[in-house]
């Protein structure tokens, strides 16, 4: 019968697959990019740019207008870490690649590792640019050595953002300056209202990466040829004893996914009361949760000894030069009129959402006013506080999506209760130094 | 997951039709080629290529030479990515997660596919092309849309189902972390019963009346008939629905990756699969590969083992 | 005794042919249960979809704060109209992008399957079982383990990133050929074959006037069945594609519904997408039904 034929058919099938598959081999790859000259060819030049910031197309498309010598193509695509990333690391493994992408802080150092970006410090007008935008992401850029490898487009310096109505009823009239005070403020709310102060994101490592950069614990160093892992440091011990803490005592929901209908529903019906989130944060609580208007408010981010002054960020991207660009001085051009260019970052403010990493972008009209949704409050001067705040030395390491891996999986055992925040560091440490070690890099003890 | 059609009654000189061939050798022996190879090309440059591809390059890894972000290059390192994935906890914990799914999840779904057609088989009711759609429309809705769909109707703040459970007293977090497992095994029940069920009730239908006449001369009764007569017959159906479910559970991928937007229970392991994508996805080709051929043989193992036990046992 | 009914069931099937739907006398009470049954699972595979239709005619706003199985404020041609202008009507582009891929990939597939099995069953070689084996082992590979080499071998030919990436992987279906060789085998009889080449019949005039021709209906259900493999297909366009212009259906979808936080909107047009994108499929498989449920069975038509 047919299935005596299947299985003797299955049980050849190593055998025969052996045997089809020949010879093999594998060539090598890598090789570094260099800071070799870098001058505009004078011809008509393509260019493609990938990019997942809503409306992008439509700056891309002022500037072919202004530039035909130029054209740039848009490719919109999926957000990094949704497949895009992939892609483009695929991309770089195989030579086929845009000549622009749009890439996250976090990932500069991955894609470099990949050997996936040009220097573009030589490029013209690119070391000249440097004073134009927020210190800590011009420092991101520079991968701990004196090339250029990315421009900042924009950032996410964080705040609180927190439904006064709800601390009001609860008796907390001035939003907690320091953590510890954010803590009473927990109990204070969950008592008054039941609601839960914020909810701990399963998903979301580069949200507690941005508290971790707040406390001034980077997660590694680049120690001359070697890479240092510094993610279970005892700052970062103490950022994830204290979450651990809201776990522990109830004070956090731990059964919301970060930027989920679940999350945007508790917004709604005020079980869910506040959130420290970047300035682009603004519009993901206004267009979710649209109802709550006027209720919400925002101030800083609670510090961890009162009186400090340290900001964290959250996400934020960069326009990077790929090394497969045949054209890295027209890119870097463009990528410089993109980031700088005011009508272009009012455009990117609008439709997109970003909050610019140009310091020139805190004089948009648009991050001057006051917003309704937030009662009137202009909101962007405690975003543009914290952008200056922010710690310029924080690290990431070049294998970050194994950190994060880690962590996002640690942190589901942590909400389970079968582990905690700390065993999620001491894990997410060992995995990034077997990652470095499996990506050959050398790491220092 | 696909499944496969097998007709109830097996022609069983199929496997070896060369026992009939009496055409003319010298003319046909050659014409077979021209039939393959159109196949076969395709085939071997999208199949067997890769195959071979991700077995080379399981048997490499990366060296780096000076500094950080120095050059690369690529070695031969004989078996370590693959004594990497024995001994990584989280590729171990994600193939156990995956068979218990599968020896929940394929007989449930196997005997409700059973039950449906053996229910339709044998009510002759104007209803039956209605439940037949019906319950094959599911089949029609592709894994990321229905994960999707599925997902509001899980989610514990908007799911009108948890609502009305939670009004009844009963309490249950479909995403929780006990019950995230069985969300996503209804996910996939719900898919593709329909799709069992409809082979199945091909295969009944297939039976010809005269089977009755014999079995209503046994005096046997309608469930007995059902039982005795029906089952053993689409018995071969069954097994094949069953090894090419086993071969879907083990490549468990899509549901995982749509629940993981909302549900904080969904690690990057959840499934063998998912952890192969997330090492690719971190640059570690050598190691994803090594994953993706243990896998490759663990389905292969698992549905040749079936396939013989029952084999044997149904005496077919 | 079971054994025995067995056995004599298959000895009188080898005699008897397909006739008219059996009437086991059963009672009134068996047949309600088996109602009632056959109505709460008919329940349970709708309600999803019931959930579809009805929250792609909300708001976005009424979608998170509605309840899910009622009806809210009609927003239907709104959604629609917002689906098909967006980013220039992106959503038909892709639409048609599926068609091509689907239609196509699983017509030239399935007759690329027809082709193989044929062969398979109808002619002897050496290494015919070893060929057929190799086939089989295909259905087994995991998708992934296929995509990621695939890709950076498409790359170097310059493949990626084109129409060609997802559609030549597409045509190939080891499953296809292995359904062909079955269902060659048992409704192609030889003595039709014989009879043709005597009549001075070449061997590809054989295959299409008497092959394709008895094949016929399982060649629908494997067109079907590819059709939905294509269709659905979700991996190989996420690690291929890159120009959403090129983009197939699902993957446009899911890339919406990725830049849900940042855009709130595309929430609901996700959902009004994913129902109108189910349309064609359904349309599909309820128009080719007496094809493909003919499929199902012709194995065992003799």
């Amino acid at each position: 019968m047919y299935r005596r034929t299947l299985t003797a058919a299955l049980a050849a099938v190593p055998l025969v697959l052996l045997s089809a598959c020949g010879g093999g081999g594998d060539d090598a790859d890598g090789g570094s990019g260099s800071a070799a000259a870098c001058e505009p060819s004078g011809e008509d030049v393509e260019l493609t740019f990938v990019t997942w910031v809503p409306g992008m197309d439509q700056v891309v498309e002022l500037w072919n207008q202004k530039n035909p010598d130029i054209q740039v193509t848009v490719q919109e695509t999926p957000a990094g870490n949704a497949g895009t990333y992939n892609n483009l690391f695929n991309g770089l493994e195989a030579g086929t690649s845009p000549d622009l992408s749009q890439i996250e802080y976090d990932s500069l150092s991955s894609f470099r590792l990949q050997d996936g970006l040009t220097d573009i410090s030589a490029c013209p007008g690119v070391a000249d640019a440097e004073g134009q935008f927020a210190d800590w992401t011009w420092q991101q850029t520079k991968l701990g050595d004196d090339g250029v490898y990315a421009i900042p487009q924009d950032s996410g310096p964080m705040a609180l953002y927190y439904r006064k109505d709800l601390f009001d009823q609860a008796g907390i009239t001035t939003p907690p300056t320091t953590w510890d005070a954010y803590y009473e403020a927990a109990k204070q709310l969950k008592q008054a209202t039941g609601a839960y102060i914020t909810h701990f994101p399963q998903a979301d490592a580069n949200w507690f990466t941005g508290l971790l950069w707040q406390r001034g614990a980077s997660l590694f160093e680049l120690d001359g040829d070697q890479v240092r892992v510094t993610v279970d440091s005892p700052e970062a011990q103490e950022v994830a004893q204290y979450w651990q803490r809201m776990i522990d005592e109830d004070l956090v929901a731990t059964n919301l996914q970060g930027f989920s209908p679940e999350l945007y529903a508790a917004w709604t019906n005020g079980s869910v009361a506040s959130w420290p989130s970047a300035a682009w944060g603004y519009s993901t609580i206004r267009d979710n949760a649209a109802s709550t208007t006027g209720k919400w408010a925002v101030a800083d981010l609670p510090q961890w000894a009162e009186g400090d002054q340290a900001a964290g960020n959250w996400g934020g991207s960069t326009t990077a030069v790929l090394s497969s660009s045949d054209h890295p001085a027209e890119a870097a051009e463009f990528a410089l009129w993109l980031n700088t260019d005011p009508e272009a970052l009012a455009l990117e403010n609008e439709l997109g959402g970003l909050y610019p990493a140009a310091t020139a972008g805190a004089d948009l009209p648009a991050l001057e006013q006051g917003i309704e949704f937030y009662g009137g409050q202009t909101i962007f001067d405690v975003f543009n506080a914290a952008a200056g705040e922010v710690d310029t030395d924080f690290t990431w390491g070049p294998t970050m999506t194994d950190t994060y891996t880690a962590m996002s999986d640690g942190f589901t055992d942590a909400l389970n209760g079968q582990g905690t925040l700390v065993d999620t560091l001491t894990a997410a440490e060992s995995a990034s130094r077997e990652s470095l070690e499996a990506q050959g890099v050398p790491v220092a003890d | 997951m696909a499944t496969v059609i097998e007709p109830a009654t097996a022609d069983p000189s199929a496997g070896a039709p060369a026992r009939r061939r009496t055409g003319r050798p010298g003319r046909s022996n050659r014409a077979w080629i021209g039939f393959v190879l159109p196949f076969l090309v395709p085939f071997v440059l999208f199949y067997v290529v890769p195959i071979c591809y991700a077995i080379g390059q399981s048997l490499t890894k990366t060296e780096r030479t000076g500094g950080i972000f120095g050059e690369a290059t690529t070695r031969f390192a004989g078996l370590e990515q693959y004594g990497r994935v024995f001994s990584d906890p989280g590729f171990r914990e994600g193939v156990g997660r995956v068979l218990l799914f599968g020896v929940v999840q394929v007989p449930v779904m196997l005997g409700f596919a059973l039950l449906l057609a053996l229910l339709l088989d044998s009510t002759a009711a104007r209803l039956n092309r209605f439940f037949r759609i019906a319950y094959f429309l599911p089949y029609a809705i592709p894994g990321v849309i229905a994960a999707l769909m599925w997902a509001f109707l899980y989610s514990p703040q908007l799911s009108p189902i948890v609502k009305a459970l939670d009004d009844g007293g009963i309490g249950i977090d479909f995403l929780g972390s006990g019950t995230i497992l069985w969300s996503i095994a209804n996910v996939v029940t719900w898919t593709y019963t329909g799709y069992n069920m409809l082979i199945i009730f091909a295969a009944l239908q297939a039976i010809p009346q005269s089977v009755y006449e014999a079995a209503k001369v046994d005096g046997a009764g309608a469930l007995r008939t059902a039982w005795s007569i029906k089952v053993p017959l689409v018995l071969p159906a069954l097994v094949l629905t069953a090894v090419f479910s086993i071969i879907g559970t083990l490549q468990l991928f899509t549901e995982p990756v749509v629940f993981r937007a909302i549900s904080t229970n969904v690690p990057s392991d959840f499934t063998p699969n998912l952890l192969a994508f997330n090492t690719a996805s971190a640059n570690n080709y050598p190691l994803a590969a090594a994953m993706s051929v243990v896998l490759a043989l663990a389905t292969f193992i698992l549905s040749s083992t079936f396939l013989r036990s029952t084999s044997k046992r149904a005496g077919l | 005794m079971s054994g025995s009914l067995a056995q004599r069931a298959s000895r009188a099937q080898a005699s008897a042919r397909q006739d008219g739907r059996r009437s086991t006398t059963d009672s009134p009470l068996a047949i309600g249960i088996a109602m009632v049954l056959l109505i709460i699972a008919a329940v349970y595979f709708l309600v999803p979809i019931y959930w579809l239709v009805v929250n792609a005619t909300k708001t976005q706003p009424d979608l998170i704060g509605s309840n899910g199985f009622l009806f809210s404020t009609w927003n239907l041609g709104r959604n629609l109209s917002d689906l098909f202008s967006r980013s220039d009507g992106i959503f038909l582009r892709w639409g048609l992008n599926s068609l091509l891929y689907a239609g196509l990939g699983a017509a030239v597939g399935t007759f690329l399957s027809a082709m193989a099995g044929y062969a398979l069953a109808k002619y002897s070689f050496r290494g015919r079982e070893a060929l057929f084996t190799l086939i089989l082992g295909g259905v087994l590979v995991p998708a992934t383990a296929l995509a990621l080499p695939l890709f950076l071998i498409f790359a170097r030919v310059g493949l990626t990133d084109t129409y060609w990436s997802v559609f030549l992987p597409s045509v190939v279906s080891p499953f296809g050929v292995y359904l062909s060789r079955i269902f060659a085998a048992a409704s192609v009889p030889d003595e039709l074959i014989d009879a043709a080449r005597l009549d001075g019949a070449s061997e590809w005039r054989v295959f299409v006037t008497v092959g394709l021709r008895l094949m016929s209906p399982a060649l629908v259900t494997i067109f079907l069945f590819q059709f939905v493999v294509i269709w659905n297909n979700f991996l190989l366009p996420l690690i291929m594609l890159r120009s959403s212009e090129l983009w197939p259906i699902t993957y446009g979808l899911f890339s919406w519904q990725s830049q849900v936080s940042r855009d709130p909107s595309l929430q609901i047009l996700t959902v009004t997408g994913s129902l109108v994108s189910v349309i064609p499929l359904i349309v599909t498989f309820l128009a080719l039904q007496r094809y493909w449920q003919a499929g199902l069975t012709a194995g065992s038509d003799r």
